[in-house]
């Protein structure tokens, strides 16, 4: 036994060329992927850098801090969430953290009770059969969507009598319901595929191991069909986050939510891009946070109903 | 261990009736096999020992007690389903002690249980493994797992064969029967397989459309089917049925297509009733001295232990089956010989044994 090491074998020319063809691949592949990225990044990017630039800066479309602009915290300082401003009483940033406050209530308390009877109904709905004449499961379920072919413009002015006559306007509980009722359709599509998905034997079999009908649904159904659910509540959080339409038409001092205030930011002299685009940020950054952190349920959520 | 008494049991949805007046009696420790055509109600029946399905007339007794009203949990039972039914979210071993934990059942006596069953089943190296890391057997295996640990009064199996593959179906009724005989708990058992119905039952329940047509030992089903229908339905092949008219002139005899067929003298049927005349493959010989019956071979299949003859006899197709090799030729004659003491007359009308 010689102690002789190194290479024996080598690469020939036509392992040589898969490699090339392989790495040209890749390449373009992950350049297209990187490329759809910068696209869908951009907007975000975008709003962070106007709120760090002054007049002129997003006049003249200045895009990169340092190099063709000089960072500045004017946008922050006008929501008195600058380093210098961050400590000192502000009445924005108070009304900021309010409005924030208005956001995160409505919108969390939406989606939770869009959720608790969206799925509910949307068992009904996979599990049983209703007639009523010549309505099915099918029609029922098809109405309950139609609810989205409407344009929200043509609701306005009745829900601004009806709100008005309940005592509803600018009240959380008025914008919850809203919300609740507009976001219910797609809980409702998306929790029916998901109890669809689940085959009904599971249910039964738990019901002959010994559970009753309310707690096989609890401790089998319900775990099964959770990755929906999120998915379903984070939807639905986001839709309500992000609606201006009624907020805007609903609400004035007590129950307005943050994209009323973003849309708010104009001063004597033009909009506030800065300030608007500070505020813009702050509030898209929850949104970005929930979809980081609760992304792989989103995705199995998703994917659960769509395979089925 | 229970008996289950099934009393003028009826099932409707909406207008439909798909149990039409059942009457069965299972005895304690027996296991009998639900057996017929996709559609017969043999599923719904099971579903309604169950208690998945309402009882709309009739009574189901369980022991001692009626359980038409009474949830599924209180029968205690247990039930092996078609597609396993597995709880996805939770591991084998989480699987099969659920039944115990919702029953509050001491951890230690759970623990024991569930390492037993497992034993039982081959199932001690996947514990830990969650059922979508299972194959076909296995998570089979697991539902019926899931049916032990119990120890309830029944066992209902639901077709739990049906989604394996062959060679996987044949090993796995043999050791179902060996567990049952193990255990010896009342089992109900529903296929719509007659091999599996004769091979594992000790009493078998022969349904079509919503009733009963015979309920007997795989043999004597086998050598006294009750009519037509159970006639052809058990047995494989299938029993020849051939359409003919009772002659008493001399040895009395079955005329059809010109031809002689012979009866056994003790069948009650009058002279010129009109039958339908049953003799299975297997117990037709070839008469080389040119007795018997003439048919014409159409298909020959060696499958090397028998070989399987398909021929005419007249309009009336026919199957043979030979434990010894032949080697025919499509076309050829050859005279078959029925053994008189082996076969089965059937009124042509009714379809009712004679």
């Amino acid at each position: 036994m010689s102690a002789e090491t190194g290479q024996i074998f080598k690469d020939a020319a036509p392992d040589l060329k898969f490699r090339a063809k392989w790495y040209t691949r890749r390449v373009l592949i992950y350049g297209t992927l990187l490329f759809w990225t910068v696209i869908c990044l951009f907007p975000i990017y975008w709003t962070a850098t106007t709120s760090f630039k002054i007049a002129p800066d997003v006049m003249q479309g200045h895009l990169i801090p340092w190099a063709d602009f000089e960072p500045a915290w004017r946008g922050w300082r006008s929501l008195g969430l600058s380093p210098q401003t961050i400590f000192e009483t502000s009445t924005v940033r108070e009304e900021f953290l309010k409005r924030f406050t208005n956001s995160v209530i409505t919108s969390l308390a939406a989606s939770a009770l869009a959720v608790v009877l969206g799925s509910m109904a949307a068992y009904g709905l996979s599990r049983f059969t209703y007639r009523l004449k010549f309505i099915k499961n099918r029609d029922i379920s098809f109405f309950f969507l139609s609810q989205l072919i409407l344009p929200p413009v043509v609701l306005a002015l009745p829900f601004l009598v009806l709100y008005k006559e309940l005592a509803l306007l600018d009240s959380h509980i008025g914008l919850i319901l809203l919300y609740t009722l507009m976001v219910l359709p797609i809980v409702i599509w998306i929790m029916r595929d998901q109890f669809s998905a689940i085959p009904v034997e599971l249910e039964e079999a738990a019901l002959v191991d010994g559970l009753s009908v309310w707690k096989a649904f609890l401790q089998i159904v319900l775990p099964i069909a959770l990755p929906g659910m999120i998915a379903a509540f984070i939807l639905s959080l986001v839709l309500c986050w992000n609606e201006y339409f009624f907020a805007a038409l609903l609400t004035s001092t007590d129950a307005k939510t943050i994209p009323v205030m973003v849309a708010s930011q104009t001063g004597s002299q033009g909009i506030n891009w800065w300030s608007m685009a500070a505020l813009s940020f702050a509030a898209i950054l929850p949104l970005v946070i929930i979809g980081i952190v609760l992304e792989r349920f989103i995705i199995k959520g998703m994917a659960a109903g769509a395979v089925k | 261990m229970a008996e289950v008494t099934i009393r003028q049991l009826r099932k409707s949805f909406g207008s439909v009736e798909v149990i039409r007046g059942v009457d069965i009696d299972i005895p304690d420790g027996e296991f009998v096999v639900l057996v017929g055509p996709s559609g017969c109600g043999k599923s719904t029946l099971l579903r309604m020992i169950a208690g998945l399905e309402d009882v709309t007339a009739g009574t189901i007794r369980i022991g001692e007690r009626v359980v038409n009203n009474l949830p599924p949990a209180e029968r205690d039972i247990a039930m092996v389903f078609q597609n396993y039914a597995l709880y996805p979210h939770k591991t084998v071993a989480a699987n099969l002690a659920f039944s115990l934990k919702v029953r509050k059942t001491d951890r230690a006596v759970v623990k024991e249980r569930v390492e037993q069953a497992a034993e039982t089943l081959g199932l001690t190296p996947y514990l830990h493994r969650y059922p979508r890391q299972l194959s076909g057997g296995q998570r089979q295996r697991v539902a019926m797992g899931r049916a032990i640990v119990r120890d309830p009064q029944v066992f209902l199996f639901d077709e739990p064969l049906s989604n394996l593959d062959a060679k996987l179906r044949i090993q796995m009724r043999t050791e179902i029967k060996e567990l049952y005989q193990r255990l010896g708990t009342t089992t109900v058992f529903v296929t719509h397989d007659q091999i599996e119905a004769m091979t594992m039952a000790d009493k078998i329940v022969v349904m079509e459309d919503g009733l009963v047509e015979q309920v007997g030992t795989p043999l004597e089903l086998f050598d006294r089917p009750r009519n037509v229908f159970v006639a052809t339905f058990i047995g494989s092949p299938a029993m020849n049925l051939i359409h003919g008219t009772v002659r008493r002139d001399g040895a009395p005899h079955v005329e059809a297509n010109g031809h002689r067929l012979p009866v056994r003298p003790d069948r009650e049927a009058p002279d010129g009733h009109s039958v339908i005349y049953g003799v299975r493959p297997e117990h037709l010989d070839l008469a080389e001295d040119g007795g018997g019956f003439p048919a014409r071979v159409a298909v020959v299949e060696p499958t090397g232990s028998e070989t399987l003859v398909f021929l005419r006899f007249g309009e009336t197709e026919v199957v043979a089956l030979f434990r010894d090799r032949h080697f025919f030729k499509p076309g050829e004659t050859v005279h078959l010989r029925p053994r008189t003491d082996q076969t089965h007359l059937f009124d042509a009308a009714t379809g009712v044994r004679l």
